[in-house]
Formats: structure tokens, C-alpha cells, sequence
């Protein structure tokens, strides 16, 4: 971690990327992303200047010093996939902006910033909800779950590979943020019918038109899990 | 068939190609979110950078005072148009031009001054913190308003160069632009029916999904030479731009993320994509770039005014055609598609009548930007759809018979035969929608809505300008496909990895996409070019390489190498391409065999330990779209679709949206059915949903978010009922043009809206224009 950044693991390297992209590979990917999520802080940055300090206490005397007046940022901790993780957050960052800047998690995706796409939807406490409409020191205490989590869990295996065989994306930008709906839906009603899958994706807008594919391949999911159940 | 000139064209069996639910070589890192698009990349101590972007819709900066906003703690740095960096990049032809200048020609533009800080939420802070003396010029983004001589004159810069800029001289805000063929006004004399009627094309977003962002940083490698090497993230398909942008060796400039989003033809690249390396080089530091959504609202298409006047026999032939249109030409740079690009493609040449005129009135406004675009291809392609809807009304005819009617033949405008896949097309498009033609306000359903239809036809385009450069390898028994990313939604690479998994007798699993920015063979094209263009120069590579692992597995079974000292004693198995001739071998199932008995073969690891390279650089024959630009047709599909209206409420429910298309061949089903989707959604929303609202006043957009300018939803859309037809007429891949974005339409369910109620509704057709329209609101 440098300056309170962590290294997000999909950095570019300059070699060739001959990347093979399975089932199992995008899973251990986002098994080795949520792993290291960091539990604590060993470094604290200012947002203002960059200076980095080795304790919250000389930040904020750095605040009061250099930038009086100014509201410095607060640690919160989060119950992130599972995970317990320290952060140091500025009490305005929303959720969806502190899980890319912060933790380098990428799956919420920046699309209308207005609560209106979906694309940045992540489970708060059993909930969908929209990371770019929540503020990260409101979900301190809760239960974070992001299509990170989801897609490091076998269980939802059935559900990734599904959506992967129907195309039900193209350009693949907002479809984490369906996923996560989707998962959230089978919570709460493992055998949905069709107009249900639909009901519960209308907060999900794609422009690439994939919209009956998700619910051949939420079905197609739902079957295959019973099975393996 | 067309696909004659190429390896195996004549192909009657398909293992692999046209096969259902084949996941996407990068749908796993999609759907797990691990992919990463240029907005995502974070790197360790970087800066972002914003730019000033103008909150009027005409103006110029004249001089900034930054010392305020270079005092804000965690500005690093404060760059304005003046400054000698911003002629360090760009070029081309002519002086040079600064990359960023003082004057603003719509609200939003990028203007005169960028900041970069340790964050967004400071950089918006500095912005607001320059002292800024702006002079605010006159403006209008109203297009018909800024046609008139009178009006403010709305661009102050000469129009760049452009390959596919109007040529004439600009008077005022206008450029008048002429095709025509024959004479018109004496055949509309001699019409003994004369329809005049307008419409209007309306403009949609381009809405990118994700908004246009980069990351770019500066590096050394001694792998890439001595000098720094610059790297950036989410410059999308446009490596080379980038490289020439900043004079950059291109082996010099590296992107390696394979991820670039939703592109609907809208190659343009943003100068939030464009700027990063000059900060970053600035800095010393990693700079991030990004557009918000608000700042990503660009046109896909521009807004178009058409008077139409069309002249006919009784017997609904088309003796005449005067089209006069008043389009947007929108902000400096703003792509010509859909103005004057569009008249050598639109549907008036598909027709016999030989009478043909089109003019325009190509019109500078301060309404915003349309970057290269192609969404509607062409345009005006619904002025025909009403023509021909129109005639059928006045004549009581169904217009399926009046398109029959006009439509010439394959070879000329003077071909009196009838297009297959065309015929072939509407028959079975009638049967699936029980197709039964009535009059306008006519039919009544039994709740008490009314009943509408509409008919639509179109080309199957693939435009033929893209070659492609392929390279295939045989390494340690598996093949490889070496392509650069990044990838858009098409699933361009899988077509042809589908391609060379059927020529070489493999499924598609067995081939390795190997994804490497450095390679040269990209599947990326115009139209179909990019699937079914490229499929056919893979095919070619496929089929060299084929016959060179056919020749080395003979070799290795005329002359294999010694047994190794662990076999040594073991009886061996005799190779039954032994003294076989290459003619007389194929590869069929994973094995190199005999063609005579396919069980005699050998698995293609054991067949040859050689590394094996096969290269094919070229492109198909060029397609009778391009060639012909509709006075010759080939593959053609059609749209049909039902409404019913509520005049009580003013709403409108889609029944039936079906599609009957002729893409030649299918290559990759799941891909091509998504696509169709994908215009059906576009279209829907352009004609029910999606508007552009300005304050007159201010020339501000008033919809520039996704809670004012709606997208449809899940719920919104219909089933897309879809069957193809593969009469494989095509010129690429096994006789495949592909659909590009033909499907795409402004008007079909404007019609089908006046076919339920009687009366004409502009887009976007809300109930309550409805409601106006019926006299009810």
C-alpha cells in the first residue's frame, strides 16, 4: 500500500498479456482481490497535499497546522465481503468512490453518478443499493458485499457462468452492477419467475440493449444451482 | 454466391460457426468486475486533472488569473491555452493549432484552462477559483433559427479540414450541399400524384457507458530502447492517435488494458482521453482524466429538418423524389455522417425512379458535438420508410406491396428483377406477424386501444474498406490467435476464433486469443467489417496455416525423430500419414488424418512438435454496399412492428417488434441477436423516450443526466422477435455481410403511432404529445 492507495491487482504490466480468462481464473482473481483487502492502515495521507504521516494523530496535527479550517478525513472501518478493513475516508467520499480510490475495487462501476443506472450497485445489509448515492461513513457497521465478494464465492459460480454463455453483455461495463441485483433477487426468492428478474433489474440500465439475456441466464442460473444443491 | 473468392467459401457443414451461447474470451472478467476500463485504473500517487468547460454555449476566454486557485492546497499544477505545451501536441497538415484554445462554441465545451490536483473535489475547487474575463457571443440552438441569414453567427473558427466535410463555402452558418440525378422538377410535373410531407430526425445521446476517461504515466524500459516510454490507459482503440499526438514512436507508446466499453460507432476520441500524457509529463506523476456523465452527453446523431416532396403513379410507383433538409451541423468537428456524408447512402437509390435530388442546408448551431458517428446508417433512411407508408395510405395498398413495387434489382435501378433475399425476407415476415395491412385509425383492439403497424426495410451493410493483417501459430500443439485490445461488445475476436477453429477441424475452445497491444491484427472495422471482413481474412490465414500442418505432420511421419530413451523397447505406432500427400490429408476433429478414412490420424500435438507461423494480409472483395451505394443490392432485412395506443392516456404499448434479416451468414448467433437488441433499444428510445431540451435563452442543455433524458429500462422494452435468413449474398466470411446497425430506425414506430391514431407525432412521441396531437391536452 503507498500513501493510503492500495495497488489495485489489475495494474497493466508492459509484458504480454496473454491472458486467459475462464471460470475458475476470473474467480481466483477476484478471490486474490478481496484477499487483499488490508485490515488495518499502516499509512495516513493527506488529500490535501499528498504528505504522508505514520498515525492519524500527526494528520491531524498536520491539519491544524497546514490546512486550518479544513475538515480533515475520518477512520472508519468496514465490513467489506466478508472482511474487516480500516480506512481513512473524507466525510463527503461515497461508497462507490472510497471502494475505487481507496481499495482499488473497480466491479461498482461510474456511470450516471445520479442514482439513476445501477452500475455501481452493491448489497448494504441484505440491500441493493447504489454505492455512488451512499456516503462510506454511513456504512460503517454494515455488511458490504460488491461483485468482488460475489464473484470470489463457488456459490455463485453457476450465476457467473450463465451470464458469461448468453452474452447477456457486450461491452460488459454495467454488467457487474446487474449481477449484483441479480444475486440479491436470488437472496431474498432463489426461483424467480421471469417477470420477477425483470421487476428486479428495471434499476439496471444497459445500453447495449442485453436485456432479455439476463433473465435466460438468471433462469438458466436458478436451475443449475437447484440441481447442485 | 459471393464468398467464391475465398478458401473454402463454398463451406455446406458448420461444426463451430453459428453456434449458440460460446462465452466471450473476456466475459469472465466482465461479469466478475475485474475488468478494468480507462476509468477505473488507480495508480499509486496519482493526480487528476479537469478541465474548464464552458457554462455558456458561445464564448471566448479572454484572460485568466490562476493565482488564486494555484494557492489552493494540493493544486500541483494550472496549464491555459496560451501556454507553450499546448502546441507541443496535435499537428497534421497546415500551422499549428494550440490543443486547447479560448473559444467555446457550445455549453460544456472543454475551454481554455486545465487543473490538476491530489484530487477531483480540488481540482473543482481551483476551477472555481480562477478569475475568468469571458466574452459572451451571441449563439442559437435553434437549427432552423440558425439557418435564417439573420441569425447570430454561431461559429467564429473556419471550418478544419475534414475528409468528410461539406465542400461548398459556408454562407452565414450554412453550407449548401447538391446531389441529384435526372431531372426532377420535370418528372415532379409530370407525377400525376405529388405527396408532400416533414419530418423530423431527432438528435439522441451516444451515452457511452462508460464515461471517456485515461490514465497515462511515463516510464523507462530498457526492453523498449533508451527515452521514456509513455503509458495510458483508456485511450480505447487509438494507440496510434495517442502516439502520434505527442510524436511518439508508436512501439514507444504502450496500452495494454483490453477493456474499452460501449463504442456505437462513436470513434471520437475526448480530450479527457487525450490529455493525460502532457500532464502526466508535466507532473512527474500518473494523472488520471475523466469525463462526469453530465459531460458525456454527445450527439449520436444530429437533429435533421426534412421537407420531402415525392411523386407517383396510381399504381404507387415512384416517378419523383425532392428531398430539401435542414440539418445540424453542430459545433466545430462535428463528424458530417448524418448531413451531407449520408446522401450517396440513403434509401431514395434502392428505388427505380431515376429522379432523384437531395439537398441540404448544413447548419452550424452551438448545440453541442456529434463525434464520428454512424448509430443510423444511413440517417434519412425512414424519409423512404414514410414515402412508401404515405403512398400505401392515399392509395389503400399495403405498403409491403409498395415497397415490392419500387424496389429495383440486384444488378441496377433499371433491374427488373426482384432481390431475393429481399422477397424472401418480406414473405417470411408476413407469415410471422400474420401480416394483415389496415388504414390509419382504422382498427380498434378489444380494450379499446387503437391498433397500429409498420413495415421497414433496409441493406445489410458492410462497408469494405478495412484490410486486415492476420497471423495464426502452431505452438506446442495448441494454435494461437495473436490480436491487439482493446475490445468493444461486438465479439469480434470470437467470430474469428470460430472461424479458424472450423477451417482447422478444432472447437472454439481450443483456440488461444492471445491478446498483445504490440500485435498488429486488430478485428476492428467499419459496419461489419470488424466480424465478418476480418473473419474472412482469418479464414484465409487458417487455411495456410492449415496446409502448412499438414505438410509438417507428413514430414514428422515420413521421417519422425528417434524414440525417446523412456520408450525405448516399447513397440511404436506405425503414422498413417506415412507417405500420404498433403491432398490426400485433412484435419478434422483435433486430428491431421486421412481424407479417405478420417479414423486414420493422427492428434494434432503429436502430429508435429514444429512452431508453425501462417500470415494472410488483406480483405474480402468489396461489398456490393459499398460499391453499389443502393443502386445494387445484395443481403436486405426487414422490420415490422404493432403499437397499441391508449387515446385516453396517451401511451403507447410496443406489441410486437419483429425482425426478419438476411445478414448472409451467421457467424457468432448470440452476438448478432444482441445487436439487433441493441437498435431496437436505440430506436425505441429515440422515438418514445429521449429528448434533448435547451433553454433557448442561454444555450444551456437542460437533459444533460440520466434522470431527465430517459433510457429505457428492462421493463420498457419488447421481445425482439428475430429469424434469419443466411441466402450467404454476402462478400465476407462464408458469404456473410452482417447488420451492422441497418436495423436502427427514427421512425417505424412514429408510424406505426399514426397508422393506430391518424394523426402525426413528433419524436419523442410521449402521451402527452399524443394527447396534443388528439386534441386532448
Amino acid at each position: 500500500m503507498i500513501g493510503g492507495l492500495v495497488i489495485p491487482t489489475g495494474v497493466p504490466t508492459k509484458e504480454s498479456e496473454q491472458v486467459t480468462y475462464t471460470l475458475d481464473t476470473a474467480h481466483q482473481k477476484a478471490s486474490d482481490m478481496v484477499k487483499s483487502i488490508p485490515a488495518n492502515l499502516t499509512e495516513y495521507r493527506c488529500p490535501l497535499c499528498g504528505q504522508v504521516f505514520s498515525s492519524y494523530a500527526d494528520m491531524k496535527e498536520h491539519y491544524e497546522i497546514n490546512h486550518y479550517g479544513s475538515i480533515p478525513p475520518v477512520m472508519i472501518t468496514l465490513k467489506l465481503n466478508g472482511k474487516l478493513c480500516e480506512l481513512l475516508v473524507e466525510p463527503h467520499w461515497t461508497l462507490k468512490r472510497t471502494l475505487q480510490f481507496r481499495l482499488g475495487l473497480t466491479g461498482a462501476k461510474h456511470m450516471c453518478d445520479k442514482g439513476v443506472c445501477g452500475s455501481c450497485t452493491v448489497i448494504v445489509d441484505g440491500r441493493a443499493v447504489l454505492s455512488c448515492q451512499m456516503l462510506a461513513v454511513e456504512c460503517e457497521g454494515k455488511e458490504i458485499e460488491t461483485i468482488e465478494g460475489i464473484a470470489a464465492n463457488p456459490k455463485w459460480k453457476p450465476l457467473i457462468d450463465a451470464y458469461c454463455r448468453w452474452d447477456a453483455m457486450q461491452c460488459g461495463y454495467c454488467t457487474p452492477g446487474f449481477l449484483v441485483s441479480a444475486k440479491n433477487l436470488l437472496d431474498r426468492n432463489p426461483h424467480p419467475t421471469e417477470q420477477e428478474i425483470r421487476e428486479a433489474l428495471a434499476g439496471n440500465i444497459c445500453i447495449c440493449g442485453t436485456y432479455p439475456r439476463h433473465a435466460q441466464a438468471i433462469m438458466e442460473a436458478v436451475q443449475v444451482m437447484s440441481e447442485g444443491a | 454466391m459471393a464468398d467464391i473468392a475465398g478458401v473454402n467459401g463454398q463451406r455446406e457443414n458448420f461444426r463451430v460457426v453459428g453456434k449458440h451461447n460460446l462465452p466471450g474470451k473476456l466475459s469472465y472478467a466482465l461479469a466478475t468486475g475485474i475488468a478494468k476500463f480507462g476509468i477505473d485504473y488507480v495508480l499509486p500517487n496519482m493526480l487528476f486533472a479537469k478541465f474548464l468547460r464552458s457554462p455558456y454555449a458561445h464564448a471566448k476566454v479572454l484572460s485568466v488569473n490562476k493565482e488564486k486557485a494555484l494557492a489552493i492546497p494540493g493544486v500541483v499544477d494550472v496549464v491555459t491555452w496560451d501556454d507553450p505545451d499546448m502546441l507541443s501536441i496535435g499537428g497534421g497538415f497546415g500551422p499549428p493549432e494550440p490543443y486547447l484554445t479560448n473559444y467555446a462554441d457550445y455549453e460544456g465545451c472543454e475551454v481554455g484552462v486545465i487543473v490538476v490536483a491530489e484530487d477531483e473535489d480540488i481540482c473543482e475547487e481551483a476551477l472555481r477559483n480562477l478569475d475568468i474575463e469571458w466574452e459572451v457571443l451571441p449563439h442559437s440552438v435553434n437549427t432552423l433559427e440558425a439557418a435564417k441569414d439573420d441569425s447570430p453567427l454561431t461559429c467564429l473558427k473556419p471550418e478544419p479540414p475534414s475528409m468528410f466535410g461539406p465542400k461548398e463555402p459556408k454562407k452565414h452558418n450554412v453550407t449548401h450541399v447538391v446531389t441529384a440525378q435526372g431531372d426532377v422538377d420535370k418528372a415532379l410535373k409530370e407525377s400525376k400524384n405529388v405527396i408532400e410531407y416533414q419530418l423530423k430526425l431527432p438528435t439522441f445521446a451516444s451515452h457511452i457507458p462508460n464515461p471517456p476517461a485515461s490514465v497515462a504515466w511515463w516510464e523507462d524500459d530498457p526492453y523498449l530502447g533508451e527515452g521514456p516510454n509513455m503509458h495510458i490507459e483508456g485511450a480505447v482503440q487509438r494507440r496510434e492517435q495517442i502516439a502520434q499526438l505527442y510524436h511518439m514512436p508508436v512501439e514507444k507508446t504502450i496500452q495494454t488494458g483490453l477493456f474499452q466499453g460501449g463504442k456505437y460507432c462513436d470513434w471520437g476520441m475526448r480530450k479527457s482521453q487525450e490529455i493525460t500524457p502532457l500532464l502526466a509529463r508535466r507532473t512527474g506523476r500518473p494523472v488520471r482524466c475523466a469525463n462526469t456523465r453530465e459531460e458525456t452527453f454527445d450527439f449520436l446523431m444530429n437533429e435533421r429538418y426534412m421537407y420531402m416532396k415525392v411523386g407517383f403513379d396510381d399504381n404507387g410507383l415512384i416517378t419523383a423524389i425532392d428531398d430539401y433538409s435542414v440539418d445540424d451541423n453542430g459545433s466545430l468537428g462535428s463528424s458530417a455522417f448524418g448531413g451531407a456524408q449520408d446522401q450517396g447512402y440513403g434509401p431514395y437509390y434502392t428505388l427505380r425512379c431515376l429522379d432523384i435530388r437531395q439537398q441540404m442546408d448544413v447548419v452550424d448551431t452551438n448545440r453541442g458535438k456529434m463525434y464520428l458517428s454512424g448509430q443510423h446508417c444511413p440517417f434519412n433512411w425512414d424519409s423512404g420508410t414514410m414515402a412508401i407508408y404515405l403512398i400505401a395510405e392515399k392509395l389503400g395498398k399495403d405498403p409491403i406491396d409498395i415497397a415490392k413495387l419500387n424496389l429495383h434489382g440486384p444488378t441496377s435501378q433499371e433491374d427488373p428483377n426482384p432481390v431475393p433475399s429481399f422477397e424472401a425476407c418480406l414473405e417470411t415476415g408476413k407469415k410471422i406477424m400474420n401480416w394483415q395491412w389496415h388504414k390509419a385509425g382504422t382498427k380498434k383492439l378489444p380494450d379499446g386501444r387503437m391498433h397500429g403497424a409498420s413495415f421497414r426495410y433496409q441493406i445489410c451493410p458492410r462497408h469494405a474498406f478495412s484490410g486486415y493483417d492476420s497471423k495464426l501459430e502452431l505452438r506446442d500443439g495448441v494454435v494461437h490467435m495473436p490480436t491487439q485490445g482493446p475490445c468493444t461488445g461486438i465479439f469480434a475476436v470470437e467470430c474469428n476464433a470460430m472461424v479458424v477453429a472450423e477451417e482447422l477441424g478444432l472447437e472454439y475452445e481450443d483456440i488461444s486469443i492471445d491478446f498483445d497491444y504490440r500485435e498488429k491484427f486488430t478485428p476492428v472495422g467499419g459496419g461489419s467489417d470488424g466480424t465478418t471482413a476480418s473473419s474472412w481474412v482469418t479464414k484465409e490465414c487458417a487455411n495456410i496455416l492449415k496446409q502448412k500442418i499438414i505438410a509438417a505432420a507428413i514430414r514428422n511421419a515420413d521421417n519422425p525423430p528417434p524414440p525417446s530413451m523412456f520408450s525405448f523397447g516399447k513397440p511404436q505406432t506405425p503414422n498413417p500419414l506415412k507417405g500420404h500427400k498433403p491432398e490426400e490429408c485433412d484435419m478434422i476433429g483435433g486430428m491431421v488424418c486421412l481424407k479417405a478414412d478420417p479414423s486414420q490420424g493422427v492428434p494434432l500435438k503429436e502430429a508435429t512438435q514444429e512452431n508453425i507461423f501462417a500470415t494472410y494480409s488483406g480483405r474480402p472483395p468489396a461489398s456490393i454496399w459499398s460499391t453499389g451505394m443502393g443502386k445494387m443490392l445484395d443481403t436486405m432485412n426487414s422490420l415490422f412492428c404493432e403499437v397499441a395506443v391508449d387515446t385516453d392516456t396517451g401511451e403507447v404499448e410496443i406489441l410486437r417488434y419483429c425482425t426478419v434479416a438476411d445478414p448472409g451468414k451467421v457467424i457468432r448467433p448470440t452476438s448478432l441477436e444482441s445487436q439487433i437488441d441493441q437498435v431496437a433499444y436505440f430506436s425505441q428510445g429515440c422515438q418514445l423516450l429521449e429528448e434533448y431540451v435547451y433553454d433557448e435563452k442561454t444555450g444551456v442543455r437542460l437533459t444533460n443526466n440520466m434522470i431527465d433524458y430517459k433510457k429505457p429500462t428492462i421493463l420498457d422494452v419488447p421481445d425482439v422477435e428475430k429469424t434469419f435468413l443466411e441466402t450467404r449474398s454476402g462478400n465476407a466470411a462464408y458469404g456473410a455481410s452482417g447488420i451492422s446497425h441497418s436495423l436502427a430506425n427514427t421512425h417505424l414506430l412514429i408510424i406505426a403511432i399514426h397508422n393506430a391514431i391518424g394523426v402525426w407525432v413528433d419524436t419523442p412521441a410521449t402521451p402527452d404529445k399524443i394527447l396534443k396531437a388528439l386534441g386532448k391536452a
